[in-house]
C-alpha cells in the first residue's frame, strides 16, 4: 500500500537527512581540509594548499612503524575473527550445543562491556599468567573485541536462509565437509563479508586496548596520532587521519567486489 | 523385484510413537502415494527412506541392501523438498549438475549434457543460465524436479511437491510428472494428502492413518472398495451409514427401513459405505425404494449435489439436476446392493 506522504512531513525526512550527512561528513571534510594546509599549526579554514604534510608522515619512521603495526594487527584479526565468529555463528545457528542462548550473549558480551574495563582487566590478567604484554596480547585483545560483529552479521544471513538447504545437499550425495563447502559457507558469504568490513575498521581504529596493551616498540597507529595530537600537534596529525580515510574507503570498494557487502547492506 | 522395502518401521519423539510397524513393499518402477491427513506420519516415513530420519525400529531396504544405518548420502535416492530447496548461489545448472558432482556421477565432460537433457525433460532448457531467485514459483518447481531426475536415483522421493503451485499449474504438473514417469520409469513414492492427486497419479496407494497403513492397492480398489470408515472418509465422495445386519442377511436402518446385501455378513451392528454417484434418487411414483427426505440441493453444472436424510443420517447423492426437489420433499432412494461396502467393524 503506497500513501501520499504529507509535504511537511517529507520536508522533515530531507532536513533530517541532510543534517545526518552534514554530522558524518562535516569532521572528514575539516580534516581533509586541514591536510592540505600550508599552517604550521591545526586551523580550520585551510590557508593555501600543500602536500608537504603528507610528504612527512610518509617519511616518518615512527608513522611507517606503527601504520605496519596496525595493518598486521588488523589483517590478522580479521582473518581470526572470520574464522572463529564463522564457525561459532554457524554452531550457534543450528543449536547443537547446550545453552546456545547463553553462549550468544557471552559473545555479544565484549559489545556491552566499557572497553576500558575490558582492557585493563586484559592487561592485569595477561602480566599475571603470561609476562610482558605483546603482539599477541593485542591480536586476542581485539579479537574479542572484533568476534560479535562478525557472529551478529553471519547469524543474521543464516537466519534467513532455507533450512532445508543441508538437508537437500544430503539427499544429494554431499558429505559433510561438502555442505560445509559449498552450501553452508557460500549462505554465510554476504554476513562474512559485512563482519569481515567490521572487524577491520574497528581493529585498525581501536585506540583505548592498544594504549593499554601496548609497550615501547609496539605502537599502532591511532596510538600514534592520539600521542603526536598531546605532544605537537601539527597538520601531519590531519594528514595520517586521512590517509586512513582513504585506506577504509578502499577497503569498502575491495570487500564489496570480492565478498559482495551489497547483497547483505540491501537484504 | 521390488526396490523399496519397508519391513516394519517405528519410529518415536520423545515418548510419542508417530509410526507404529509400518511394513510395505515397492516394485521396481512404480509410482507409488503415501495418503494421508496431515500429521499422519506419511512424510516421516518419506524422511525416514531418505535417511533424514532414524528409525527407532525395523528395516529399511533399496535395491535389496539393507541402508538402515546408512547416511542419505549414501542412498542411491533423491528427494524433492515441498519448499524445493534450491541453492541460491549457484544458477540452474548449477543446482541441476550438483548431485552428479557430489555422487561422482558421469565424467566431468559429460555432465553438462547431462544436465541439459535433465532440463529439456522439463522444458527449461532456455532458462540453464538464471539463478533460482530469478524464477517463478513453477519454474523454480521444475529445476528442482530436473535435480532429482539428473542423477537416475534408485528411488524417487517427492515430498508434497505440488502443494506450493495454484490450481492450473498443479494440474499441468500431474501431466507432466505422468509423462515423466512413462519415460524414464524410475521407482517413485510420492507423498500427497490430496487423494485426488495420489489416485490420478500413482500405480499404487498406501493410505496411512495415525502412524499405520490403513489400506493399500491400486488407484481403483482403493476408492471402490475401501475398507475401513477411515478409508471411506478420507476418500470422499462416500456415504457411511450404520445399519444392523439382520438374520435374514438384510440391513436395517434405525427406522425399520431394510436393504438388500449382495453378500451375506454376519448378523450385528455394522457399517456400509457407497459414493455418492451410486446413490439413485427414483421417481416420486415408485414405491420400491427407501424413503428420504431433501435437506439441500447444490447445482454443480454438469450435475447436482443432493443432501438427504435418511434414517435420521445424512446422504449425499449426485445426480441430473431436477429443480423439483426442494428442501422438505419425499424421495425413494435406491441403493443397489453392489455398490454397498461393508466396512471393516472398527
Amino acid at each position: 500500500m503506497v500513501r501520499e506522504v504529507p509535504p511537511a512531513l517529507r520536508l522533515a525526512a530531507w532536513v533530517f537527512t541532510l543534517a545526518a550527512a552534514v554530522f558524518l561528513l562535516a569532521p572528514l571534510v575539516v580534516v581533509m581540509g586541514v591536510s592540505v594546509s600550508e599552517n604550521q599549526f591545526i586551523a580550520f579554514p585551510p590557508e593555501g594548499f600543500t602536500l608537504r604534510w603528507y610528504k612527512a608522515v610518509l617519511g616518518d619512521a615512527r608513522y611507517l612503524s606503527a601504520a605496519w603495526v596496525s595493518l598486521r594487527l588488523a589483517l590478522i584479526v580479521t582473518v581470526l575473527a572470520l574464522v572463529v565468529g564463522g564457525a561459532a555463528a554457524i554452531a550457534l545457528h543450528r543449536r547443537t550445543l547446550p545453552g546456545s542462548e547463553v553462549l550468544a550473549t557471552l559473545f555479544l558480551s565484549p559489545l556491552i562491556l566499557p572497553t576500558i574495563i575490558f582492557a585493563i582487566g586484559m592487561l592485569m590478567f595477561w602480566s599475571a599468567v603470561f609476562g610482558p604484554v605483546g603482539f599477541a596480547t593485542l591480536v586476542l585483545g581485539h579479537l574479542l573485541v572484533c568476534l560479535p560483529y562478525v557472529v551478529r552479521t553471519t547469524l543474521a544471513v543464516l537466519a534467513e536462509s532455507d533450512p532445508f538447504l543441508e538437508e537437500a545437499a544430503r539427499t544429494m550425495g554431499a558429505g559433510r565437509l561438502q555442505r560445509l563447502w559449498r552450501v553452508v559457507l557460500p549462505q554465510c558469504r554476504p554476513g562474512l563479508a559485512a563482519g569481515a568490513f567490521f572487524a577491520f575498521n574497528i581493529s585498525f581504529d581501536e585506540a583505548v586496548l592498544s594504549l593499554f596493551l601496548r609497550r615501547p616498540g609496539l605502537t599502532t597507529l591511532p596510538v600514534q596520532i592520539y600521542g603526536q595530537m598531546e605532544f605537537s600537534p601539527d597538520p601531519s596529525v590531519a594528514a595520517v587521519s586521512s590517509i586512513m580515510i582513504f585506506i577504509t574507503v578502499a577497503l569498502l570498494v575491495v570487500i564489496d567486489r570480492v565478498l559482495g557487502i551489497r547483497r547483505f547492506s540491501t537484504g | 523385484m521390488a526396490d523399496l522395502v519397508l519391513h516394519d518401521i517405528r519410529k518415536s519423539f520423545g515418548r510419542t510413537e508417530v509410526l507404529h510397524g509400518v511394513s510395505t513393499r515397492i516394485e521396481a518402477g512404480s509410482f507409488v502415494s503415501l495418503l494421508g491427513p496431515s500429521g499422519c506420519g506419511k512424510t516421516t516415513l518419506l524422511r525416514i527412506v531418505a535417511g533424514l530420519e532414524s528409525v527407532s525400529a525395523g528395516r529399511v531396504e533399496i535395491a535389496g541392501e539393507d541402508v538402515t544405518a546408512r547416511p542419505p548420502e549414501a542412498r542411491d535416492i533423491a528427494m524433492m523438498f515441498q519448499s524445493y530447496a534450491l541453492l541460491p548461489h549457484l544458477s540452474v545448472a548449477g543446482n541441476v549438475a550438483f548431485p552428479l558432482q557430489m555422487r561422482r556421477i558421469g565424467r566431468p565432460e559429460e555432465r553438462p549434457g547431462m544436465v541439459r537433457a535433465a532440463l529439456d525433460t522439463v522444458q527449461l532448457g532456455a532458462l540453464a543460465d538464471r539463478f533460482p531467485r530469478q524464477l517463478s514459483g513453477g519454474q523454480q518447481q521444475r529445476v528442482a524436479l530436473a535435480r532429482a531426475l539428473v542423477s537416475r536415483p534408485r528411488v524417487l522421493l517427492l515430498d508434497e511437491p505440488l502443494s506450493n503451485l495454484d490450481a492450473r499449474l498443479r494440474e499441468d504438473m500431474q501431466v507432466e510428472l505422468i509423462a515423466i514417469h512413462e519415460r524414464l520409469k524410475l521407482t517413485t513414492v510420492f507423498v500427497t494428502h490430496d487423494q485426488e492427486e495420489a489416485l490420478s497419479l500413482s500405480d499404487r496407494v498406501i493410505l496411512i492413518n495415525d502412524g499405520k497403513v490403513e489400506q493399500e492397492g491400486t488407484p481403483k480398489q482403493i476408492y471402490d472398495t475401501p475398507r475401513t470408515r477411515f478409508a471411506a472418509d478420507f476418500l470422499g465422495a462416500s456415504n457411511v451409514l450404520a445399519v444392523t445386519v439382520r438374520d435374514d442377511g438384510h440391513a436395517e436402518l434405525a427406522d425399520g427401513q431394510a436393504l438388500a446385501l449382495a453378500a451375506p455378513a454376519p448378523p450385528g451392528p455394522a457399517e456400509l459405505a457407497i459414493r455418492q454417484e451410486d446413490v439413485a434418487i427414483l421417481d416420486d411414483d415408485d414405491a420400491d425404494g427407501l424413503a428420504a427426505e431433501v435437506a439441500a440441493r447444490v447445482f454443480l453444472g454438469a450435475r447436482s449435489r443432493y443432501v438427504l436424510r435418511l434414517a435420521g443420517q445424512e446422504v449425499r447423492a449426485l445426480g441430473p439436476d431436477r429443480p423439483g426437489l426442494r428442501p422438505g420433499a419425499t424421495v425413494r432412494l435406491r441403493l443397489p446392493p453392489d455398490r454397498l461396502r461393508l466396512l471393516a467393524r472398527p
